[in-house]
């Protein structure tokens, strides 16, 4: 252990020295190995980026990695029976899923069905409903009614912070303050969407709900980037409840029943809401729990691309080891004399080859330096150029992974590119001092 | 196994008996050593006259251990070392020898003291730095030129820079010095006084074999021998130039 930090340290310091005393070939060799390292760098770096971009806004509609879901069937009383076991539970969100049209009283909404705001006209109409005789609008309080400044959305109700599951971004005013009384005016927090419909179209603010016993004027706090396409609002479940039955949010005909969003330390939990929920006579094969894997789902198709990308790099890694190769076994066609002097007093062949490695190594790790460096200065400025495009990527710092990748290419590189120079100067006759 | 009694003297330094080398040459292979017999002892001076090209610095290189004899026997120390592996033949070369040549062989990047802290990087890696320094400083004084530590090479006289290569040669303290020609590229006076501090090397008990064109360098030695014909003679009692 010690003989070898010895022989390291040694390597390494008269490595050092052989650097210092050919700056510019040195300087060359890592020219053509800089683009190689960066390149690796580079695909490592946007691999990682794209995987957290792509998982970042897929995580605000799926949840994030780990957490688990169940579904509560609409039937029976297993909603009540849900939302009490959920009550002030920080660990295990509920969402209710209901219609609900904002805007001037009395008028059609302008996407009617609850579809894209952009979009209108293009698909939405009014809702329909199928059976043996045909399909025909389904009848509600809108039919005959005049179109008119409302739009339509999915209004959820929540038991608890959800974005501890679902990290919507903020984009406007407050989110949701689950704390204190509910508010006879249901607060609502808009997602993008509906904000959007909501600037286009000026409306009054009446909210009418599906199932609801009355219509409430809402007060709208905030705006959040939830990831969704369609218009969606959120509100306390309890401030909903002020104006709906219970049993309404489970016979909903947008959806019905509840998610039931937990960590995946809530153990207890959802044992406890399993057993609630059987007790109240919802068949055990009906309560449905799975956990959001979508890192493991997507891994593969990343990773593929990441080894196309990764091996194009290291086509171009391969052309900067020529490049240390080349002035390497030139240098060593001209240290012929050094190294032979070198053996002649008393450092054997591994201990040479070893600094001779050395060399390339230090260069290699250099470069490797430098290219991530470049690595990191570049993201930052692609970010301020383009980072307010890419709500996604926003503070997004540079992967470890790239720079490790970048160590790594540099070291092989170093290793590929000065072993058969360390051998060459390794097998020099000593008596070359001789014949001088 | 001979038993040794006791007040006879230690094994020589170098004990060299019938070795032959062959080398291959452009056409047929040249026998260019055919049966030398030296024997070194501590604190003897030996100088080495020959015709160019009689194979003088090709038994330096055997005896540094660059290179293994085809035949005879080389014993260093008592020990036989004929046909050591090359791994221990380098620890020798750092432990036993040390060597100066015709050619200086600095290392024009590096200091006088670098240059001579190069001979103490060995299979164990290299002495911690303060230690390095004092030995380094060390030979050089011994060499007279403490005060040019830190120059390079080229801003050195050549005088300086042999002594520079000598100190590489000390620094490990070794029990024979090996020099082959290292008064070739000197005038006579510089050429003087380097054969002048390798021969102070004796004194205190280093085994000096020294290879040289110059009789009156050779003169200064405790014996003089030549080489011809593959075979080491004694040149005469005291040669007189
Ligand atoms: N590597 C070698 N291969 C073949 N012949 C060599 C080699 N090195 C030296 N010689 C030959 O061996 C002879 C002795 O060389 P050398 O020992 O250098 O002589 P000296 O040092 O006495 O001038 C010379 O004729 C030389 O040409
Ligand atoms: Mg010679």
């Amino acid at each position: 252990m010690i003989r070898l930090s010895g022989r390291l340290r040694a390597s390494l310091i008269i490595g050092g020295q052989g650097i210092r005393a050919r700056k510019l070939r040195t300087f060359l060799s890592m020219v053509s190995l800089f683009l190689g390292v960066l390149a690796v760098v580079v695909v490592q770096a946007g691999a990682e980026i794209a995987n957290r971009a792509m998982l970042a806004d897929v995580e605000l509609y799926q949840g994030k990695d780990g957490t688990r879901q169940m579904y509560v069937p609409p039937e029976g009383q297993a909603v009540p029976v849900a939302l009490e076991v959920l009550e002030g539970r920080t660990d295990a969100v509920a969402m209710t899923t209901s219609r609900a049209i904002i805007g001037e009283p009395g008028v059609k909404p302008i996407n009617e069905g609850g579809g894209p705001i952009d979009q209108v006209g293009d698909y939405t109409g009014p809702r329909m409903t199928c059976d043996q005789s045909g399909c025909y609008p389904v009848q509600d309080a809108n039919s005959g009614a005049p179109s008119g400044q409302a739009v339509e959305l999915q209004l959820v109700g929540l038991t608890g912070d959800v974005r501890q599951f679902r990290p919507f971004r903020p984009s406007q005013g407050r989110w949701l303050d689950f704390g204190g009384e509910p508010s006879l005016a249901p607060r609502l927090v808009l997602n993008e969407q509906a904000a959007k419909a909501f600037t286009r179209y000026h409306v009054p603010a009446e909210m009418r709900v599906d199932g609801a016993t009355a219509n409430p004027t809402p007060q709208i706090i905030g705006v959040v980037d939830d990831g969704g396409y369609q218009p969606a609002a959120y509100v306390r479940a309890d401030e909903l409840m002020n104006w709906m039955p219970v049993a309404e949010l489970g016979d909903s005909s947008s959806g019905g029943g509840l998610q039931v969003l937990m960590t995946p330390t809530a153990v207890e939990v959802e044992h406890v809401l399993r057993a609630r929920l059987v007790a109240a006579g919802t068949p055990e094969e009906q309560i449905h729990v799975n956990t959001v894997e979508t890192l493991k789902r997507m891994s593969t198709e990343l990773a593929l691309m990441r080894w196309i990308f990764l091996g194009m790099a290291a086509l171009v890694l391969l052309i900067g080891v020529a490049g240390i190769l080349n002035v390497g076994l030139a240098t060593v066609g001209e240290r012929i004399e050094e190294f032979a002097l070198r053996r002649a007093v008393g450092t054997p062949r591994l201990l040479l080859a070893g600094i001779v490695l050395a060399e390339t190594l230090l260069t290699g790790l250099l470069t490797a330096a430098l290219a991530i460096g470049a690595g990191v200065v570049g993201l930052q400025l692609a970010m301020t150029v383009f980072g307010s495009r890419f709500p996604a990527l926003e503070g997004t710092a540079f992967p470890w992974q790239a720079g490790v990748a970048g160590v790594i290419a540099g070291l092989v590189a170093g290793v590929l590119g000065g072993l058969v120079p360390a051998l060459r100067a390794a097998r020099i006759p000593i008596s070359t001092v001789m014949r001088a | 196994m001979t038993t040794t009694p006791l007040l006879v003297p230690p094994p020589p330094l170098i004990h060299l008996t019938g070795v032959t080398k062959t080398l291959k040459g452009q056409d047929e292979p040249r026998t260019i050593l055919a049966g030398v017999d030296l024997t070194v002892r501590a604190g003897d001076s030996v100088a080495i006259l020959g015709r160019s090209g009689s194979g003088k610095s090709t038994l330096l290189s055997l005896i540094g251990l660059f290179d293994r004899p085809d035949g005879g026997q080389y014993l260093l120390g008592g020990r036989d070392i004929t046909r050591i592996p090359e791994r221990k033949a380098a620890a020798l070369r750092s432990a036993e020898f040390g060597f100066v040549f015709q050619r200086f062989f600095l290392l024009k990047h590096l200091t006088a003291a670098q240059n001579v802290a190069m001979a103490l990087v060995n299979g164990q890696g290299w002495l911690p730095r303060r230690k390095r320094k004092a030995k380094v400083l060390a030979a050089l004084d011994r060499v007279g030129i403490g005060h040019l530590a830190k120059h390079k090479p080229p801003r050195l006289s050549g005088g300086e820079q042999q002594r520079v290569a000598i100190a590489r040669a000390l620094v490990r303290e070794p029990r024979i010095l090996l020099a082959d020609e290292p008064t070739g590229a000197l005038d006579t006076e510089t050429g003087n006084l380097v054969v002048e501090v390798l021969r102070q090397a004796t004194e205190v008990g280093c085994g000096l074999v020294l290879v040289t064109h110059d009789h009156d360098h050779a003169a200064k030695m405790g014996r003089v021998l030549h080489l011809s014909d593959g075979l080491l003679r004694p040149a005469g009692q005291r040669v007189i130039a």
